[in-house]
């Protein structure tokens, strides 16, 4: 699927918060339908294929994530990057065990590399960022339990 | 591969920017703090990009941060609005040193019109004066002094140069009174301030506020699109905007639009500006430039067709355009109430949650809001709602159609301004068109 993982994640957002029971957008060539199969469960399709993506989205699974985890967010608009250059090791992976005040991410914004502070000390549990994607405003980056 | 413009403005001008990129098919990404990640209109862009909290230093006058948005989106352009950022002369350079075509005239005419005194100096080289004044130190010789006031007229201020916020000011209404006025305004100011300085400046006793709107393309043309009347003010805060200004003495006027115009010209202007004036006796004076789009375009845009916001991107993203005098005809009169959420009689602000609203519509009726049913209006930034603008033949036609859209509109949960334009367009002065900039609070606000 081509379109923009963050455009169909906004379109699920939207079908979570309204009364519809599907949502189909086409954009140039490209098209995707996403409906609600029952009042949890939500389905991503590309309707003029064969190809049927299923994303499952269940609410009380992200309950449990969001009790007792804490979020390390992006303090700036500007990019995610795992590692300190290119050809160094990432500075955290999903495993590692940081103290608070610890660096775990650069985020850069306009050419000035920004190092990011964690402001918990946990056991990584999950990254959110791809290395390289733009981030904004308080995005969620680092997950920690 | 079609523009991007990223818009680093809020409410009302946000979508207002939205609507126009589309219909150029420019790419829109829209900036946002947490304060306002609601706001429903931000879904109408292509692209929104959170870049700060709600606390407008920390977002929408936080120039990296806005600039990071531009890089990271991969923008081209970024739009700045009215207010903020927009009359910003470091930060339009910095937008184009980063390679972000700011939206609106060079750094350095925003530098220079921004200046009230350079602003003044550069208009009056094109005949365009400002409040007769004198500002030099006064001579300790009477019949100089005297004949100085002479030069002014009557009636007359006289100002301490160390003063400020209508302090140490006193208004002399004849030569008579001169000559103690001064000695009485030296003696407080130097009580008062410690410096006894003063000069002497006209004093415009009940003006209009009427202004012209301009558009250069940056290539030394330019043009006026006519004028617009915003007298019904409190506080320096415009209520109420009117396109054309009525009754206004034509020859004056021609002259005033002439000398604008080739201003412009003469500066390589490029986008949209206005030029504000106080209107007395017959006589302009200038106050100041603004080189942005203002909240009240819309008059303008009604009654000579031409789409403001829609010129000003054309203009700067090089995109076919062509500023023709003769091409712009006036036609109607078109008038604005700006509802913002503060009480109808106190005017004390009212953030708060919208609980049921309607819209009104219909021929000639024009509706500009980023409001909703359910919105919570956030208390961090101006208390602008919505603008309601009439459109009609006359200016009797676009008070009643006006009288008319306000009856059809409502809106529940917070106290706004409805009521008090409700009285204002049935007011007997205002519909004379004999109101001034003193009108609302001096007199319409005491009567009620």
């Amino acid at each position: 699927m081509s379109m923009d993982i963050r455009k169909i994640k906004k379109l699920i957002e939207m079908l979570q918060e309204s009364d519809l029971t599907e949502i189909e957008v086409t954009e140039g060539e490209e098209a995707v339908r996403i409906s609600r199969k029952s009042s949890n469960d939500i389905v991503v399709e590309k309707p003029t294929s064969q190809r049927k993506v299923e994303a499952t989205v269940s609410t009380e699974t992200r309950e449990t994530l969001v009790s007792g985890s804490k979020t390390i967010t992006s303090p700036i608009v500007g990019t995610f990057y795992r590692r300190p250059a290119p050809d160094k090791d990432p500075y955290v992976k999903v495993g590692d065990v940081i103290d608070a005040g610890q660096i775990v991410c650069i985020v850069e914004a306009m050419k000035m590399m920004n190092e990011i502070k964690s402001e918990f000390s946990g056991k990584i549990v999950s990254i959110e960022v791809e290395d390289g994607e733009p981030v904004q405003f308080s995005q969620d980056l680092i997950t920690l339990e | 591969m079609s523009k991007k413009v990223l818009i680093a403005n809020r409410g009302e001008i946000s979508l207002r920017a939205i609507r126009a990129c589309k219909e150029l098919g420019l790419k829109t990404v829209c900036i946002y703090s947490e304060g306002d990640k609601e706001l429903k209109s931000l879904r109408f862009s292509d692209e929104s990009v959170c870049v700060g909290p709600a606390d407008p230093t920390k977002s929408y006058l936080d120039a990296p941060t806005i600039l990071s948005a531009a890089d990271v989106t991969g923008s081209d352009a970024i739009y700045p609005g009215y207010g903020f950022l927009a009359e910003d002369h470091s930060f339009a350079e910095q937008c184009n040193l980063s390679g972000f075509k700011f939206i609106g005239p060079s750094s350095q005419t925003i530098r220079q019109m921004g200046d009230k005194i350079t602003a003044k100096s550069i208009v009056t080289k094109y005949g365009i004066d400002g409040v007769p004044g004198f500002d030099n130190e006064l001579p300790d010789n009477e019949q100089e002094i005297l004949k100085i006031a002479d030069e002014i007229g009557y009636p007359l201020i006289v100002k301490a140069t160390a003063g400020g916020g209508g302090r140490g000011m006193k208004i002399v209404r004849s030569s008579k009174e001169l000559i103690n006025s001064v000695q009485i305004a030296k003696q407080e100011a130097l009580n008062g301030f410690g410096n006894d300085v003063v000069y002497f400046e006209k004093f415009i006793e009940n003006p209009r506020h009427i202004e012209i709107q301009v558009v250069g393309d940056g290539k030394g043309n330019a043009i006026h699109l006519g004028t617009r009347d915003c007298s019904i003010q409190r506080r320096h805060q415009k209520l109420i905007e009117e396109a054309p200004a009525r009754d206004v003495n034509k020859k004056k006027l021609d002259e005033v639009l002439k000398n604008c115009v080739n201003l412009c010209k003469d500066l390589n202007y490029e986008g949209v500006g206005t030029l504000e004036f106080l209107y007395e006796k017959e006589c302009f004076y200038f106050l100041e430039m603004n080189t942005r789009i203002q909240v009240e375009h819309p008059v303008t845009e009604m009654i000579t067709g031409f789409d403001l916001v829609k010129a000003q991107l054309r203009i700067a993203l090089d995109m076919p355009m062509t500023l023709n005098q003769s091409n712009i005809n006036f036609r109607g009169h078109a008038i604005e109430c700006r509802i913002n959420a503060e009480d109808s009689v106190n005017f004390i602000p009212n953030p708060g949650k919208i609980t049921r609203m309607h819209i009104p519509g219909g021929f000639g009726i024009r509706y500009d809001s980023h409001i909703y049913n359910g919105y919570e209006v956030p208390p961090y930034y101006d208390s602008m709602l919505a603008k309601i603008i009439t459109l009609a033949g006359s200016r009797k036609s676009a008070i009643k159609r006006m009288l008319s859209a306000l009856d059809e509109f409502f809106i529940e949960g917070i106290q706004t301004t409805h009521q008090f334009h409700q009285k204002m367009l049935k007011d007997e002065k205002f519909i004379k068109n004999q109101h001034t900039i003193n009108y609302l609070e001096n007199e319409f606000l005491k009567n009620a």
